[in-house]
């Protein structure tokens, strides 16, 4: 079973890796939040043995930040680069998260990251799924990291 | 054979980040090269002489498991070693059918600039 510590522990290790920054934890929310304006958000499925998908929600500073971060170069638009950048580190966390949901470690296949980002948008995640949302700090503000399966099967 | 490394990710920015690692584990090749794909991984091995390949497995149009198998039945290019550098560290099959494949070393996303000297370093 995946916890919030789980979800804490595989980001705080990319953003300390990959990253070189701290990414202090927050309390997890009760549930997600489904209403994003001026943000992206970043996403990988997972399919097989068990469905369901993580996604990183981050107002448009913040992935500015990260992509800055991430690349050692300066980003003031969202452009090729930020959509990459929040793509891969989506898909670095899920990749982490992986063998702790995989049986045997095969039954579950990640998808190719996807992005999306505007000045308002909704994202609704099916009825019958379990959540799990921790909020991260940078220097630049802050960002959700979800973690959604299938019910009765996380 | 010319000393250079050939990088394969669908994903730009981890082309970049390999790139950077390479720099600050005090790795010097001659160029750096990409590709974006197996099979663009490919056409550059058929016309550059390249000494070792950093490949992704999760890619589309060619992943990086049918990049080892294409490369592997090919006797021009069989013997350049790669190392995969995956999110899917944490699966033992996954790195069990990579080596069986012909992969050298996988390092697993996240790494560290010493991880990739420590797995690149005997491969050059």
């Amino acid at each position: 079973m995946v916890t919030h510590q789980h979800v804490i522990d595989a980001t705080q290790e990319i953003f300390e890796t990959m990253i070189m920054v701290e990414a202090k934890a927050g309390k997890p929310l009760d549930k997600p939040v489904t209403s994003f304006e001026k943000g992206m958000t970043s996403m990988v499925g997972f399919a097989g043995f068990r469905q369901g998908m993580l996604a990183i929600h981050t107002p448009e500073n913040v992935a500015l930040d990260i992509t800055t971060l991430f690349l050692g170069l300066e980003v003031d638009k969202i452009d090729e680069d930020v959509i990459d950048a929040l793509g891969e580190l989506a898909n670095m966390v899920a990749g982490s998260i992986k063998p702790l949901i995989a049986k045997d470690g095969v039954d579950v296949e990640l998808s190719l990251p996807s992005v999306i980002h505007g000045s308002e948008y909704s994202m609704t995640t099916l009825a019958d799924s379990e959540t799990i949302v921790v909020p991260f700090s940078l220097n630049a503000g802050d960002f959700l990291v979800e973690l959604a399966f299938k019910a009765d099967l996380r | 054979m010319g000393n250079n490394v050939l990088i394969v990710d669908d994903s730009n920015t981890m082309r970049k980040i390999i790139t950077r690692s390479l720099r600050q584990a005090g790795l010097n090749f001659d160029n750096i090269l990409e590709a974006g794909d197996g099979q663009a991984a490919l056409d550059v091995l058929a016309k550059e002489q390249v000494s070792l390949v950093l490949c992704d497995i999760n890619m589309p149009t060619m992943d990086g498991i049918e990049f080892l198998k294409n490369k592997g039945s090919d006797e021009a290019i069989k013997d350049i070693p790669v190392v995969m550098v995956t999110t899917e560290g944490g699966s033992e099959d996954i790195v069990h059918q990579v080596h069986q494949l012909g992969a050298s070393a996988t390092i697993k996303k996240p790494f560290t600039a010493d991880q990739v000297n420590d797995i690149i370093s005997p491969l050059i």
